[in-house]
């Protein structure tokens, strides 16, 4: 049984009277000890997929409409707020992409280590203290002894992720998610803590879903791909099968348009227009205004998700590669 | 060969932090300290380093956005960080740039019309407003919009298109030297390769000079001709672009240069 | 929100705003209208009805001279208009122009801004009772005392809106693109602060009404003979046991306009550039 196990989660925004859809069937499985990497651009649903797993989206505009999300067997969408509160923090925790403005500003950042251990486990003061030491040794905080007691302003961006993570991890959390977790950060740094992040799950165990707009972040961490537009999972399999037999036309659009660091390319392979915004009705596959594959069919039926070899999905009329 | 289109001197730009009064001492913050580069006709420099290195302030230096404290950056045999602003605005006109966020660097409250006719009119390239309309029609579809945008707001536009009417601003006074200062970071995946390739189109066609100003690898490679690498305010190596790249002299150009997250590694 | 402010937008659905824009509207009206409605000469003395209940053909009764308090309180909303008009344009124009320039020139800011913090350590009140007690009672010179007060705070609002909006990248775009310093502050800037302003306006024009009917009250603020709301309980108020209406009427007009414009003020701040609101916490 899968740790983690969504089926069909529909997501819908309140705008005035409309309720417009967000996020549509969509459907993953984290094993335990596996890491999931969801990749898209802004507004494809990604985020927001993560937030209704935490259940984080309680008083936002954002209703969940449908859809089940099985945590260690459990619907998680049948619990009551205490039941849930329960699981939250402690079975599962969610690290964000801007450490500054998660972190209390007036509060040391030992102090808020420790009451997030506190928050589930019953100890001394004295006891989480020592956690909390062990913690930031854990996520390399150099001289953790002397930076306990400092507040958030006093650490690098690099080091206060660190500190997100070690508050992440109080409770050996058994799934983390993790939302743009280097987005802020610089390309040595981020190096750093994505390398953090695997060297903490060799030694835990904890799945990891890890959120990013990067390919090359997800290519470097992630044991299966599952790829966002339009609030749909349009492709989704393990790493090497994506990487070595991309199928959806906007995945090899966003693989074509990175600049290679390696070798110089003269234009980049760019996808044509852009997103259309969440009012913006698109019959057919949300894609096609954009895709260099689109025929007729495109244009009026919504392709279902299809197995292009086993365990690798794709929704689309005209899977790339496998064809040809 | 033929003297540089700028040619820049250790430049320094140091900020005071804090203001220096009663019971506190001034601290200086070094931003840029005394680093040397040159850019030739038709030329693309990029300038790359991580946050905090310095590097915008090298742009809004030259643009005297900032003041230089010392130094001299000759363009076409004039040191400009010796000029007043009085001086050095019709100069302007010659080295323009381009903002990183398409959102904050167009005023809400103009239309796309009036943003773009007002430098036209502020350096006298257009006699009435039917000749800057015929200007500004023209530049927005060399930035791949249409020219009936000219009469919307920029709220009505999506960031992509926001900064292509930003490029358009600078290319409708034909400069010859921009410097785009991360000019695609704030952009989605997708777009930033719109953006990135019509930059590149832009300057091919138009054979402007440029500083590129990023700490965006990828795309620094695929723009520049030469790439000076910065850290900490100064110049740790600067060489042709495949040189930086395949064999990087600088121990922290590497280091750079390891941290990229590969998507060939799974591939192969 | 980088709209304007749009009218429908601010009242919908809310109730206490519109209650408010109606009571200035009847406000507005009567000032405007006042020859036509009021039933007497508000100066006319009328020996045999002095101190009268409120009732047929005195509607609010007449006060110790035997003039007529509706039709006083009538031509009192001319002057609470005017006093609150004539206020906020000086306190807007003053202080605005004092404020952007200051924030946006460093070293006259320095100079500009002191002066403003001297102006500011006094209270509104005593500072209006000082320049008041220097000049002749007269409405031109309330006007003027009042703007100058309310020019202070103003000036500072405007001096930190305008540091923020100077940060911003358009400003910068707009020097690269060679405007000049009149263009940077008064064609990028000064639109900018249209609707935070409108806001600003909305609370000086209500604690103007409250400063004016201070002054009034005092007997500093415009000469006794005018028909204002704040004459009106200065003179009458020895009569407060014999003939309560008389402070009764003209204090219920002051509080419902000041409160008013105060409810339509909140909803103008509701709708402004959110980065502003917190700037604009009444005057």
């Amino acid at each position: 049984m899968a740790l983690l196990d969504i089926r069909n989660l529909d997501l819908r925004i309140a705008r005035g009277s409309e309720l417009l859809p967000v996020v549509q069937g969509v459907s993953f499985a984290v094993e335990e000890n596996e890491t999931l990497g969801i990749v898209g651009e802004s507004g494809c649903g990604k985020s927001l997929t993560a937030l209704a797993i935490m259940g984080l989206l309680e008083g936002s505009a954002v209703r969940i409409a449908g859809g089940s999300v099985h945590f260690q067997g459990r619907d998680l969408l049948t619990l009551s707020p205490e039941e849930r509160r329960r699981v939250m923090g402690d079975q599962m925790a969610m690290i964000f992409q801007e450490p500054m403005t998660s972190l209390n500003p007036v509060y040391r950042v030992g102090d808020q280590i420790r009451e997030a251990i506190l928050q589930h486990r019953s100890m001394s003061r004295r006891q989480a203290h020592d956690r909390a030491l062990d913690l930031l040794e854990l996520v390399r905080i150099p001289d953790p002894v002397r930076r306990i007691d400092s507040f958030p302003h006093q650490m690098s961006g690099g080091q206060r992720q660190r500190v997100m993570i070690a508050m992440a991890l109080a409770c050996d959390p058994k799934l983390l998610i993790a939302d743009e977790p280097t987005t802020a950060l610089d390309v040595t740094v981020q190096k750093e803590v994505l390398e953090l992040m695997r060297g903490l799950q060799t030694r835990t165990g904890m799945s990891i879903v890890l959120i990013s707009h990067d390919l090359g972040v997800i290519s470097e961490t992630c044991d299966k791909v599952a790829v966002m537009y339009r609030g749909r999972i349009v492709e989704q399999a393990s790493t090497s099968t994506l990487f070595s037999n991309m199928s959806h036309p906007y995945t090899l659009g966003l693989l074509g348009s990175i600049p290679a660091t390696d070798h110089d390319v003269e234009w980049l392979d760019a996808i044509p227009g852009r997103v259309p915004t969440l009012d913006e009705a698109v019959p057919g596959c949300a894609f096609h205004p954009r895709c260099f594959a689109a025929k007729g069919s495109c244009r009026t039926v919504d392709p279902g998700a299809a197995a292009v070899s086993p365990a690798h999905f794709v929704r689309c009329h005209f899977p790339q590669g496998s064809s040809s | 060969m033929t003297r540089p289109l700028l040619e820049v001197r250790e430049l320094r730009t140091y900020f005071s932090i804090g203001r220096g009064g009663f019971m506190r001492r001034k601290s200086v913050l070094k931003a840029v300290d005394g680093i040397s580069f040159s850019i030739h006709e038709g030329e693309v420099l990029s300038l790359v380093g991580e946050s905090g290195c310095g590097k915008s302030t090298v742009g809004r230096t030259l643009t005297q956005l900032e003041t230089a404290t010392a130094g001299t950056a000759m363009f076409d045999g004039r040191d400009i960080l010796n000029l007043t602003h009085a001086e050095f605005r019709p100069l302007r006109r010659d080295i323009q740039m381009i903002f990183q966020d398409p959102f904050a660097s167009l005023n809400p409250r103009l239309s796309i019309e009036q943003m773009l006719a007002e430098p036209l009119f502020i350096h006298r390239l257009v006699r009435d407003r039917s000749e800057a309309r015929e200007r500004i029609a023209a530049t927005l579809e060399l930035v791949g919009m249409d020219a009936k945008s000219m009469n919307r707001y920029p709220h009505e536009f999506s960031g992509g298109q926001r900064q292509r009417i930003g490029i358009a601003r600078v290319m409708i006074l034909t400069p010859r030297l921009v410097i785009a200062d991360e000019p695609v970071s704030a952009l989605d995946v997708s777009i930033q390769a719109q953006v990135l390739n019509l930059i590149k189109q832009l300057q091919r066609d138009s054979g402007v000079s440029m500083l590129f100003i990023s700490h965006d690898l990828g795309a620094v490679r695929h723009i520049s001709d030469r790439v000076a690498v910065m850290y900490r305010g100064a110049l740790v190596e600067t060489g042709e672009k495949r040189q930086i790249f395949e064999t990087p002299r600088h121990a922290y150009t590497r280091k750079l240069l390891d941290s990229i997250p590969r998507l060939e590694k799974r591939i192969a | 929100m980088s709209v304007p402010l749009s009218i429908a937008l601010v009242f919908r659905r809310r109730a206490l705003a519109t209650f408010g824009m109606c009571w200035l509207l009847i406000v507005g009206i009567a000032a405007i209208g006042a020859p036509l409605l009021a039933p007497f000469d508000p100066l006319e003395f009328d020996p045999f009805v002095r101190l009268s209940d409120p009732g047929w053909p005195h509607l609010f009764g007449t006060d110790h001279f035997g003039r007529d308090s509706l039709s006083r309180a009538i031509y009192g909303a001319r002057m609470a208009i005017l006093i609150g008009s004539g206020s906020v344009l000086i306190a807007l124009v003053a202080g605005g122009l004092i404020g952007m320039l200051s924030a946006y020139f460093v070293r006259l800011g320095h100079l500009l801004m002191r002066i403003v913090d001297v102006l500011m350590a006094f209270p509104a009140l005593l500072l209006a009772l000082v320049l008041m007690t220097l000049l002749e009672r007269s409405v031109l010179n309330t006007v003027i005392v009042i703007g100058i007060v309310y020019a202070t705070t103003t000036a500072r609002i405007v001096f930190g809106m305008t540091l923020k909006l100077k940060r911003d990248v358009f400003v910068d775009a707009a020097i690269c693109s060679g405007a000049r310093h009149a263009s940077v502050l008064f064609r990028h800037i000064l639109p900018n602060l249209v609707s935070p302003m409108l806001v600003q306006a909305s609370f000086i024009f209500a604690f103007a009404q409250l400063q004016a009917a201070a002054l009034d009250f005092l007997g500093l603020g415009l000469p006794p003979e005018v028909p204002s709301w704040g004459n009106m309980l200065s003179e009458e108020r020895i009569y407060v046991t014999r003939a309560p209406w008389l402070l009764i009427f003209p204090g219920a007009l002051i509080i419902l306009s000041v409160f008013s414009m105060n409810l339509v003020g909140d909803a103008l701040r509701d709708n402004i550039d959110p980065r502003f609101k917190n700037d604009i916490a009444g005057v």
